[in-house]
């Protein structure tokens, strides 16, 4: 429920680094999210390889790339999602942020701000890895400045939504499988375009910019309409 | 107070689900029966009338069930979207008025959604078969369905591992929202992702004739009198339940 | 921001028919009561007789259905957020990040509620509440009576006026309870107290106004002079009734 008031905006930024700043600290203290995501996404790595055991040697695994990389980083994000929501409702800790006055999507923000952070640092960690384990032969034809593009204007999304779906599926009974039901067929448009866009700047080849560009702008579109409903239901599912 | 109470030109509720349910089936049954006696089949906007090879099958005109299927299917397709925004509708109401009801409503409305579903995806299948010569295509619209169909499923996930009543119904509320937001989006993107290993097939809707056009209404309407009624009927039948677990309640006092 | 608080000697808390139902389900029936400023209300109840329910309104973290309540002379529907500084939770639970040191819990909690000097403040209460030497240690690391403590020293930390304790003793050893009671009774004299309690002795022990509660309605609101403490018990027994007690 809202107060008529709101508070001063300064107050407002004041609180946003505050909780941004906590989750940072507790992460650099206990590396917990980071990690548990970055051995997730180790672990993928193997699963794919014995998913391209028996593809030949005639077979690129540049073509497919993209498709791979997403897939790990969704499943590493639920992960973390779900840590970064467990800590808050561990020691009942969210009534006390609920209690003090603060605007309700300020906790929206820096939550997501947190998370958008630790999704960006494990998929750097992962990329590496990614290409030196299987993009060693053949040349990266596309363009090496698309790809942290790309990844940041996926991660935003999956960073809003998640932390939206996240805060519901923290108090329901079966956690992680809840958030994964709730959360894999919410950003199919979005993982989608994502795809397609990381092929182009990974392959390169004909109108690749253009392809690389329009992915992105559906990316965005994505972005800008979920994050908007994500921040206006927000205050609702916090509250609950 | 009872929702079977409400009257409307001076029949009652159940007179008048009864009225539409009958409406619904006439409507729904003489579509079909003009599907099949009285609209031509019509491929690549030309009128078959020899032998066509489909998927390794040779396959008669008159088994071209792809023109036929085409008027249960999209009538039952456009229904379940159509339900949906009751979901997001109820949804939003009930968020604002915290009052149960609404969140009754979304949710049967989001029961009548998943029904719909299913069914556009069994009858999707079977026009990818007759149309396309496999069972299964990444065809834009088929793929929204099945992340619709999907979502409806996540939507009953989430009420039924929430124990307390409100929250229950805020989230189930919130999701509705979300996921009827991410379905147009879900069709869009599809669309507008350049996909290499299926190209999208777009079928030029200009060429309907006048017969054609009538079996598609009457299936339509039809579709949603139906899709009415069973909201209606569940809506009722929540409202009895609701009514003895008052009484219950009454009674312990 | 509100322009109309009432002068201090009137009351801290106003509930006027405050009602808060979700289907068939009432968790407060029509609750009406009063509490002046500076007075300590135990609420009694069994369970589900709505008292966390009562709670949660009158923290603003739960919009009432029906019926109004004001506290510090503040609506807790329309001045939600400038309410929110005026009160204070103690909980059984801690409401403290584990992953945090004590120093941390506090000033990440001062910068919430936006305290000035906040640095000052969070020494000042460290000091209070005897926890100075562990300022810098995880609270993971702290025991159920400190935890507690903190607990105490986090919702003092913007100078509520209001306190609130739900069930503050539960789960607490012998030598905890006493720093506790010592706590309580140094802050006394310029907080208003709202307390749950299952603990019919401890709740009569602290309070100046008693308010019992069973299926969301209010039994009994009285003033505790007015009830005799010994008789209360049996009062209580008879009033809620059926065994529940």
């Amino acid at each position: 429920m809202a107060g008529t008031h709101a508070n001063p905006r300064g107050l407002s930024v004041r609180q946003f680094k505050a909780i941004l700043k906590k989750d940072i600290v507790m992460e650099l203290r206990t590396k917990e999210m980071i990690t548990s995501m970055g051995i997730y996404a180790l672990l993928t790595m193997v699963i794919y390889q014995i998913a391209l055991s028996q593809a030949g040697t005639a077979f690129d695994p540049r073509n497919i790339a993209a498709g791979l990389l997403w897939l790990a980083f969704v499943f590493t994000s639920m992960l973390g999602l779900n840590r970064s929501l467990v800590h808050e409702k561990d020691q009942g800790c969210l009534e006390a942020l609920l209690l003090s006055p603060v605007d309700r999507p300020v906790i929206f923000f820096a939550k997501a701000t947190g998370n958008l952070i630790f999704l960006l640092i494990v998929q750097a960690l992962t990329i590496p890895v990614f290409a030196f384990l299987f993009l060693q032969q053949g040349t990266y034809a596309g363009d090496l400045w698309m790809i942290p593009l790309v990844l940041t204007m996926g991660s935003i999304g999956i960073a809003g939504v998640g932390t939206l779906l996240a805060t519901m599926s923290v108090n329901t009974k079966g956690k992680d499988f809840v958030l994964a039901v709730l959360f894999v067929p919410i950003m199919y448009p979005l993982l989608l375009a994502a795809v397609s866009a990381t092929t182009a700047a990974v392959l390169g080849g004909d109108g690749y910019v253009q392809q690389f560009w329009s992915g992105m702008g559906l990316m965005a579109a994505f972005d800008a309409i979920m994050l908007l409903a994500a921040f206006a239901l927000y205050e609702f599912i916090v509250g609950a | 107070m009872s929702v079977g109470e409400k009257r409307f030109l001076g029949l009652g509720l159940y007179t008048w689900i009864y009225i539409t349910l009958g409406l619904a089936a006439v409507l729904t049954t003489a579509a079909l029966t003009m599907t099949f006696f009285f609209t031509p089949v019509v491929l690549a906007d030309t009128v078959v009338d020899e032998l066509r090879v489909i998927g390794g099958v040779p396959i008669q005109n008159q088994l071209l069930f792809s023109q036929k299927i085409f008027y249960f299917h999209v009538p039952v397709a456009m229904s379940s979207f159509l339900v949906f925004i009751f979901t997001a509708l109820n949804g939003v109401r009930f968020l604002i008025k915290k009052e149960k009801i609404y969140d009754t409503k979304a949710r049967i409305a989001t029961e009548v959604t998943l029904l719909f579903v299913l069914l556009t995806m069994a009858t999707g299948i079977l026009w990818t078969r007759y149309e396309w010569g496999t069972w299964w295509v990444w065809e834009p619209r088929l793929t929204t369905y099945f992340i619709l169909t999907l979502m409806v499923i996540g939507y009953f996930v989430l009420r039924n591992s929430i124990d307390d009543e409100e929250r229950r119904a805020t989230y189930a509320a919130a999701f509705g929202i979300i996921a009827f937001i991410n379905a147009p989006i879900s069709f869009a993107i599809t669309r507008l992702v350049p996909s290499s290993a299926h190209p999208v097939v777009f079928r030029a809707g200009g060429g309907l004739i006048s017969s054609q056009l009538i079996a598609f209404f009457l299936g339509m309407a039809g579709m949603l009198l139906f899709a009415w009624s069973v909201y209606q009927i569940r809506l009722r039948e929540q409202d009895i339940t609701d009514r003895v677990e008052v009484a219950k309640a009454a009674l312990e006092e | 921001m509100s322009e109309s608080k009432e002068s201090p000697g009137t009351n801290a808390v106003e509930v006027r028919s405050l009602t808060r139902t979700f289907g068939i389900r009432k968790a407060l029936n029509d609750v009406t009561f009063d509490l002046p400023a500076g007075a300590f209300l135990s609420v009694f109840g069994p369970n589900g007789a709505g008292k966390t329910t009562l709670v949660k309104v009158l923290t603003t973290l739960m919009a009432p259905s029906k019926g109004t309540a004001r506290v510090a002379g503040m609506d807790v529907v329309a001045d939600a957020v400038e309410l929110r500084s005026h009160i204070g939770l103690i909980s059984h639970n801690p409401l403290l990040y584990p992953d945090l040191s004590a120093a941390e819990n506090l000033e990440f909690f001062a910068e919430m509620y936006g305290v000035p000097d906040a640095s000052t403040r969070v020494r000042e209460l460290l000091e209070a509440v005897e926890l100075d030497h562990r300022r810098l240690d995880l609270v993971r690391t702290f025991s159920r009576g400190m935890l507690q403590r903190l607990s105490i020293a986090r919702a003092l930390l913007h100078r509520p006026e209001v306190l609130f304790l739900d069930e503050p003793y539960s789960g607490l050893d012998p030598h905890a309870v006493d720093i506790l009671d010592n706590l309580i009774a140094q802050i006394r004299a310029d907080h208003t107290f709202v307390m749950i309690s299952h603990d019919l002795a401890k709740g009569l022990s602290l309070c100046t106004h008693t308010l019992i509660m069973a299926r969301g309605r209010v039994v009994l609101a009285e003033e505790i002079s007015a009830v005799k403490r010994d008789e209360f018990a049996q009062l209580y027994r008879s009033t809620v009734g059926m065994g529940v007690a």
